[in-house]
């Protein structure tokens, strides 16, 4: 049988598409566990509240899905930084299973308000271009991925600038490195963490807006869907380094649209898992550095 | 230690005497005894070895599964598949420990949701096996000594008699030499290897109790629905219910995983009406306080501090 050039280019393309949304994704969780050290088990239910934002703008206002982003970056901004000031401030000094388990449980809350209030029906936001795609050669490319993957790019390189060219970026970068070191250069590092959670949310969010032309919104089963993305994307590129991050992403998104067209598709979620296992478990060091205790 | 055993007993003959008193309330008090049992379990490897597992639906999906497929596709008895469940269990503990207990702290609990979800995946694709995502349905049981197992009465004596056992093998071990080795390794692996313990053996024999007891309670379950899914026996949130009731009640000590399942079940009947379908709320909520404002669990705060005004009054004197 012959290799079929274009469709493995289609899927390819499609991989890497996906993939660059949960990059998104796993730069928010990466970035948090990078300077506060917290892994968020409530970030795949952030991604659904920015789905959410989109769904209730859309139904009332009639906004175009990617116009709500400029209502939910600033309300998931906010939202982080006073989650971060009220609940998890008060766990720094606690054991690491604790920010887990109070995320988990603001999981919870999370999802089960949303379904107190939409209610358990999936919900979705139509678009006139939810079907055109764009072809180049005999590789064609769906609108909304592409739209995706734009934004993907847009937040990142943002991202990025503030990391590496202002002075709020040089000041998270010295808390990630050593809270210490930061505190007696004079960083208010308290004020550093409240705002970097509100970007890991405002990412999170992000994503979710970018999402929802493309998946439906549910309220409880989707969330924990994607925090299990997210871990993944974060452990394949390693946890706190958001380069490896973007890369953990696309490799993810290649892995599951590979595997599903030419192994099985009934195990789609269970590659991205297989490869999360085997990473976890044969190069802990590599990628996790300090963070891991060898004895 | 003596009077835990006066408070077993106690509860025992209540529990004994309660079908009698509340013949109306049957149902409740099984899930209750269930998760009872099930957090229980959980905290073996959990609390006394403290080693926090989101996976704890696989071994409930196990047991459910070998009584539901047993009993129905291969006419095997519910007791008989009930112990192949518990040889099946430990075994997956067994590699699934050996597999992933290098893993520490985090990293141990994302590698359980992985494999968990692995399990699902399986037990919904491979229909030949389970059924697949459609599920299983128990239609005949057989009539051991005329006792019909699909009553309610027997079901409910069935759920005592799980969540008594794991509370007994818990009171067993936390005064055994395994206990005191459990909690070496959960304080600080280094020392506990320094003073002639392997931490993965303690931890391996954890897991494997706490596997199997979890899917003698998956049986018994699956008993009581008499139709099981594969998407609600092995999800994500069971495990995360089994665990977060283990430890709002107190990691790591005997009556805290039952005080916790009272709690959680009871404000969840309590709240059935209010919340409805969005009964995890009451999880999330109680998870979020008890960590933030008593991170020992319910019944681990009170404990410590008794434990702590003894040792002063015996300073004192």
């Amino acid at each position: 049988m012959m290799f079929d050039y274009v469709s493995f280019l289609q899927n390819l393309s499609n991989g890497v598409l996906i993939g660059g949304v949960y990059a998104l994704i796993g730069v928010g969780l990466t970035l948090v566990f990078g300077v506060m050290k917290i892994i968020n088990f409530a970030h795949g239910d952030f991604v659904i509240l920015g789905m959410y934002c989109a769904v209730l703008l859309n139904s009332l206002l009639g906004w175009d899905p990617y116009l709500s982003l400029l209502v939910a970056m600033p309300l998931g901004f906010m939202a982080g930084a006073l989650l971060q000031r009220l609940v998890l401030s008060r766990l720094m000094e606690a054991p690491p299973e604790s920010s887990l388990l109070v995320t988990l449980g603001l999981a919870l809350v999370i999802g089960n308000i949303l379904l107190l209030t939409f209610g358990a029906e999936p919900k979705s936001v139509n678009v006139s271009y939810a079907s055109s795609t764009v072809s180049l050669g005999k590789v064609s490319f769906s609108i909304i991925l592409l739209l995706a993957g734009l934004a993907t790019m847009v937040v990142i390189a943002g991202l990025y600038t503030v990391l590496n060219h202002t002075e709020l970026g040089r000041a998270i970068r010295a808390t990630a490195d050593n809270r210490l070191g930061a505190e007696l250069v004079g960083i208010n590092t308290r004020w550093i963490e409240a705002v970097v959670f509100g970007i890991g949310m405002a990412l999170a969010v992000t994503a979710g807006v970018v999402l929802i032309p493309l998946l439906f919104a549910t309220p409880t089963f989707s969330g924990a869907i994607f925090t299990l993305k997210a871990f993944v994307v974060t452990v394949l590129g390693g946890l706190g380094n958001i380069g490896a991050a973007i890369a953990g992403g696309l490799l993810l998104g290649v892995v599951e649209v590979m595997g599903a067209s030419y192994l099985t598709s009934d195990y789609r979620d269970a590659y991205g898992l297989l490869v999360f296992l085997l990473i976890l478990l044969l190069r802990p060091e590599g990628l996790f550095g300090k963070t891991v205790k060898r004895v | 230690m003596k009077k835990h055993y006066v408070i077993f007993a106690g509860l025992v003959l209540m529990g004994i005497f309660y079908p009698r008193m509340f013949p109306g309330y049957l149902s409740v008090a099984i899930t209750l005894l269930l998760y009872a049992g099930w957090a229980t379990s959980w905290d073996i490897l959990g609390g006394w070895a403290g080693q926090v597992s989101l996976g704890h639906a696989s071994f409930v999906g196990l047991g459910a599964y070998f009584v539901a497929v047993g009993t129905s596709h291969h006419e095997i008895a519910p007791w008989w598949a009930v112990l192949m469940a518990l040889f099946a269990a430990s075994l997956v503990a067994y590699l699934w420990g050996r597999l992933t207990f290098k893993l520490k702290g985090p990293y141990f609990t994302l590698s359980t949701i992985a494999i968990a979800e692995i399990f699902r995946l399986v037990a919904i694709n491979e229909g030949w096996l389970t059924g697949g995502a459609t599920g299983v349905f128990i239609m005949t049981l057989p009539e051991p000594f005329g006792l019909d197992l699909f009553s309610r009465q027997v079901n409910y004596y069935l759920a005592l008699a799980f969540a008594a056992i794991t509370v007994l093998v818990v009171m067993l071990i936390s005064r055994s030499k395994f206990g005191y080795q459990l909690r070496a390794v959960r304080e600080d692996e280094d020392s506990a290897m320094a003073s002639g313990i392997n931490p993965t053996t303690v931890k391996l024999k954890a897991f494997m109790l706490s596997g199997a007891l979890t899917a003698l309670g998956g049986g018994i379950y699956a008993i009581f629905l008499s139709f099981i899914e594969p998407h609600i026996i092995f999800y994500l949130l069971l495990s995360v219910q089994i665990a977060l009731t283990a430890i709002i009640g107190g990691r790591g000590t005997i009556w805290g995983p039952c005080i916790g399942a009272l709690l959680v079940v009871g404000s969840g009947e309590i709240f059935r009406t209010t919340f409805a379908e969005a009964n995890m709320l009451i999880y999330g909520l109680l998870i979020m306080v008890v960590v933030i404002f008593m991170p020992r669990g319910i019944v681990g705060e009170p404990a410590r501090y008794l434990i702590r005004r003894v040792y002063a009054k015996r300073a004192q004197s």
